[in-house]
């Protein structure tokens, strides 16, 4: 029994979905650390206008991507009803504000389709698939892309 | 199989830790012989060196390291029984075999590439003409009879044992064959003018009871002049039967000396009611026979003088129940059981080894609870409580308690720099003898404490600038001979604490920096206006410039496509600064200052378009309140402000960090005069001054990236990241941006390229 329900959980991914705007996204729950509401970021110099600056994270320097900005979506000021999703990125720890988190999904890798061609580059560079769920239209997103290359900001 | 293997592993890292200390522990015995400031004890120490290397070696199957270990031993030995004098020759023999033990070991641990052979069994072949070169003994190996040298041959048979086991205790194989000769020997040797006393001791059991020892009783009396001791052993019982509080033994002993019965009496001051001594004049002849039946009659002063600095020399009187046993009355005057020849003469500092990362964690720690503090004491305050209440009180306790915390907690990552300065010799050997020059090494300050991290990333600037000193700093030796200075160059290398910082110094006496030529490179390269007007000064620092390599200076030493602008980031990456001061004819100094951690900084808090920024103290120089009247504009844009009768670039911060679009009055805010490593000023202009505060340092890096114009961040006690600024970075890139306006404004400007 304990056996079957492991090789189903195996196959079946755990996602956490989130809305920017009107939107809904989703990442795998295990890169997701856990999930703050918005406190104020220090800004930093000459980052590029995604970055809102960086937090406190007990003690740790949490720098907080404004991923709506990334995505090349309209987005609004932060305000307390945003909430900062910490997520592992490639060893790294980075701060994801969205405007809400709104779900777990269960999902099979099968159900997940290829972005079509519709959508603009900038999305379809972060967006791995797309799949539906109760009507809706969730992209699922790459987050190891999310961070910019720090030797291609740099240069 | 794995499970067998990952102990033995783990036994082999803690090894090659230990060759590291006594491969550091050689370098510094050997060189201390080679200055001519060595005792007996110091040749010792080196011989324990090789000898507890080689010993290890053998136990983990390195056969190679053993092998060169063994010749290397079999030398020291020989230097150390004083068979074999420690000429210069010697000595710089022994100091290069020391680099090659450092290679084998690194070869062994898999960090290098097996030692060249034909270097090694060079070195093998000049230690053994070194050892054998004067026919003193025949083999390499000491035999087990020679007793009369009963103190050398001790090591040796060790060496042939296994190692101690884990209670550090090494079986130690005797053999008494000789004893009786040493005795003749000796009464041949007593024959000097003075009188000659008998003095029969034989210590109660009180007097060990009382912590005395007979041995230093002896050694005492040794210092008055010549002496020969017998040993009374008659008196001992069978193992079986022996209490081990009891006292058995009773020396005899003939001392000539020229000092009075009061003098001798006087070793015994504190002993004489523990025993039953008498102290007579005799004959100049001792008679060796009184003790024929003893077994043991042997030389105890001799012995006593061999084995003095190998172990405490402690004639037992009382058979240590763990000593293997042939027969007990030797043994009980061989005793010390446990592992003589790694026991250091000097009482070590007791220390543990712990992982860096569980330090590391617990400075991580510590540096939470240091904001953690800051952000209640601020709540505190807040809300309104008195002063004098019973939690304002308590949480001022805490602070202390916390910085005492803070403060001890860094102490454990502080480390003597010795551990970069023992690798420079070698170092400066193996240049010196690229380059052709003679140069001697003189170090200070070793023991000078830095934070680990800091030590660690010195070794390669420190290793960079002497090989610059040496390479393009000192002359030839016949240019020096000409220039009538001695024709070995020294190249000091110092540290020392000064206002909260290390600082380390890099000095050669050789001809200094040239400062045509170096301006001359520096036009041909672009890196300053021909026509610039340039003090000597600045002239010495353009070395740092990137860009500033000289291809005329290329060479095998230092002309690795490294230069020195490279030193300048590493030391600048560590918050530090470098400089460097010359005099034609007379040297040049290299002098670098570097926080003692990177862990926390003391900073100026202050605000600019509502961010709050920290300024690194040690950069600023004076805040002042810009007047209207001392602001200018150079070209109608770029604000100078006046300071002391000197115009300084005036930065507004905000500005530059993009914070701010457009400019503020600068009358409104407050301006700090700050200072970079190169020694340029500059204004920062900022809105406030918040406070000065030691901040805990936390890097972007970790989860971010570099920020130009940011050092770190660090967390306030209001929760807040704040941003640390590195006042170069703004600095510099403010020169950049005034270059670029200046050519899109003025194009017919022809730059500097």
């Amino acid at each position: 029994m304990n056996d079957v329900s492991q090789i189903t959980a195996a196959a079946v991914r755990e996602l956490i979905a989130f809305r920017i705007g009107e939107q809904e996204f989703c990442v795998d729950i295990m890169a997701v650390r856990e999930i703050r509401g918005w406190t104020p970021a220090t800004p930093l110099p000459r980052a590029p206008g995604y970055m809102k600056g960086v937090i406190n994270l007990r003690g740790a320097v949490l720098p907080i991507i404004d991923l709506g900005a990334r995505f090349g979506l309209n987005t609004s000021e932060p305000s307390e009803r945003h909430v900062i999703m910490v997520a592992h990125v490639g060893g790294r720890m980075v701060g994801l504000l969205v405007d809400a988190v709104s779900d777990i999904i269960q999902l099979t890798d099968e159900a997940v389709q290829p972005t079509p061609d519709v959508a603009s580059e900038q999305v379809k560079a972060f967006v791995k698939g797309i799949f539906a769920i109760d009507g809706r239209m969730i992209s699922l997103i790459e987050l190891d892309r999310i961070i910019p290359e720090p030797e291609a900001e740099a240069a | 199989m794995s499970d067998a293997a990952d102990p033995f592993e783990a036994i082999k890292v803690v090894f090659f830790q230990e060759c590291d200390e006594l491969l550091g522990d050689l370098e510094v015995g050997l060189l201390a012989i080679e200055s001519g400031a060595a005792d007996d004890e110091t040749v010792n120490a080196v011989f324990r060196a090789v000898h507890s290397v080689k010993g290890g070696a053998g136990a983990f199957g390195l056969d190679a390291l053993v092998r060169f270990a063994h010749v290397f031993e079999t030398l020291l030995d020989e230097i150390r029984a004083g068979r074999k004098p420690c000429d210069d020759v010697t000595v710089k023999t022994l100091l290069r075999a020391s680099d090659v033990l450092a290679d084998h070991v690194a070869a062994a641990r898999g960090q290098a590439a097996p030692v060249d052979e034909a270097r090694s069994a060079g070195l093998v072949a000049e230690m053994e003409i070194l050892t054998h070169g004067e026919a003193s003994t025949p083999g390499a190996e000491v035999t087990l009879d020679d007793v009369p040298e009963f103190a050398p041959a001790f090591a040796p048979v060790m060496a042939a044992a296994p190692e101690a086991d884990e209670f550090g205790f090494r079986p130690v194989a005797f053999s008494f064959a000789g004893l009786g000769e040493s005795v003749a020997g000796a009464a041949e040797v007593a024959a000097p003018a003075g009188q000659t006393w008998r003095i029969v001791l034989r210590p109660h059991a009180r007097l060990y009871a009382n912590a005395n020892e007979t041995g230093i009783l002896l050694r005492e009396l040794a210092r008055l002049g010549e002496m020969t001791v017998d040993l009374d052993a008659s008196a001992l019982p069978d193992l079986g039967d022996l209490a081990c509080e009891e006292s058995y033994l009773a020396w005899t002993v003939d001392l000539v000396t020229d000092a009075g019965e009061a003098a001798i009496r006087d070793v015994f001051d504190f002993v004489e009611s523990d025993c039953d001594l008498s102290i007579r004049l005799t004959e100049a002849e001792p008679e060796a026979g009184e003790f024929d039946a003893a077994p043991a009659d042997f030389d105890i002063a001799a012995l006593l003088a061999m084995a003095q600095a190998e172990v405490a020399p402690a004639p037992a009187p009382v058979v240590e129940p763990v000593a293997p046993s042939p027969s007990p009355a030797p043994v009980a005057v061989v005793a010390p059981p446990t592992s003589a020849p790694t026991a250091p003469a000097a009482p070590a500092a007791v220390t543990i080894r712990v992982d860096l990362d569980r330090v590391d964690r617990l400075i991580n720690v510590v540096g939470e609870l240091v904001i953690q503090q800051a952000m209640l004491a601020q709540r505190v305050t807040e809300s309104g409580l008195a002063r004098s209440s019973g939690v304002s009180v308590g949480l001022e306790d805490l602070e202390l308690l916390t910085r005492e915390i803070q403060d001890s907690v860094m102490a454990i990552r502080a480390q003597p720099v010795k551990s970069v300065f023992q690798r420079m010799p070698r170092l400066v050997r193996e240049v010196g003898e690229m380059t052709g020059k003679r140069v001697r090494l003189v170090t200070a300050g070793e023991d000078t404490e830095v934070d680990k991290t800091v030590v660690e990333r010195l070794a390669e600037p420190i290793t960079h600038m002497l090989r610059n000193a040496i390479d393009h700093g000192l002359e030839r030796p016949e240019e020096r001979a000409a220039a009538g200075k001695p024709i070995e160059g020294t190249v000091r290398l110092a540290a020392l604490h000064r206002s909260g910082r290390i600082v380390i110094e890099i000095s050669d006496d050789g001809k200094g920096i040239n400062r045509g030529r170096v301006k001359g490179i520096a036009v041909a390269r672009g890196l300053i206006a021909e026509e610039a007007v340039l003090s000597d000064d600045e002239i010495d620092n353009l070395i740092f410039l990137p860009g500033f390599s000289t291809a005329e200076t290329v060479t095998d030493v230092s002309g690795r496509g490294v230069g020195m602008d490279v030193v300048r980031r590493s030391i600048q990456a560590l918050g530090g600064r470098i400089s460097i001061s010359s005099v034609p004819g007379k040297g040049s100094t290299f002098t670098l200052s570097l926080p003692l951690t990177l862990a926390v900084l003391d900073g100026m808090v202050v605000t600019a378009a509502e961010q709050t920024l920290v300024a690194p103290l040690t950069a600023i120089v004076e805040s002042l309140t810009p007047r209207a009247q001392d602001i200018h504009h150079v070209g109608g844009h770029d604000p100078v402000i006046r300071f002391r009768d000197q115009f300084v670039p005036l930065i507004d911060v905000a500005l530059g960090m993009g914070f701010r679009d457009t400019p503020v009055p600068p009358e409104t805010g407050v301006a700090m005069v700050i200072e970079t490593e190169a020694g340029a000023r500059a204004a920062l202009l900022f809105d406030a001054i918040l406070g000065q505060r030691q901040v805990v340092i936390k890097s972007l890096e970790t989860n971010y990236q570099q920020v130009e114009g940011i050092a770190a961040a660090t967390i306030l006690g209001d929760g807040r990241v704040a941003l640390i600024l590195d006042v170069d970075a703004i600095v510099a890139s403010w020169r950049k941006k005034a270059v670029r306006i200046e050519a899109a404004t003025r194009p017919d400007l022809k730059l500097a390229s």
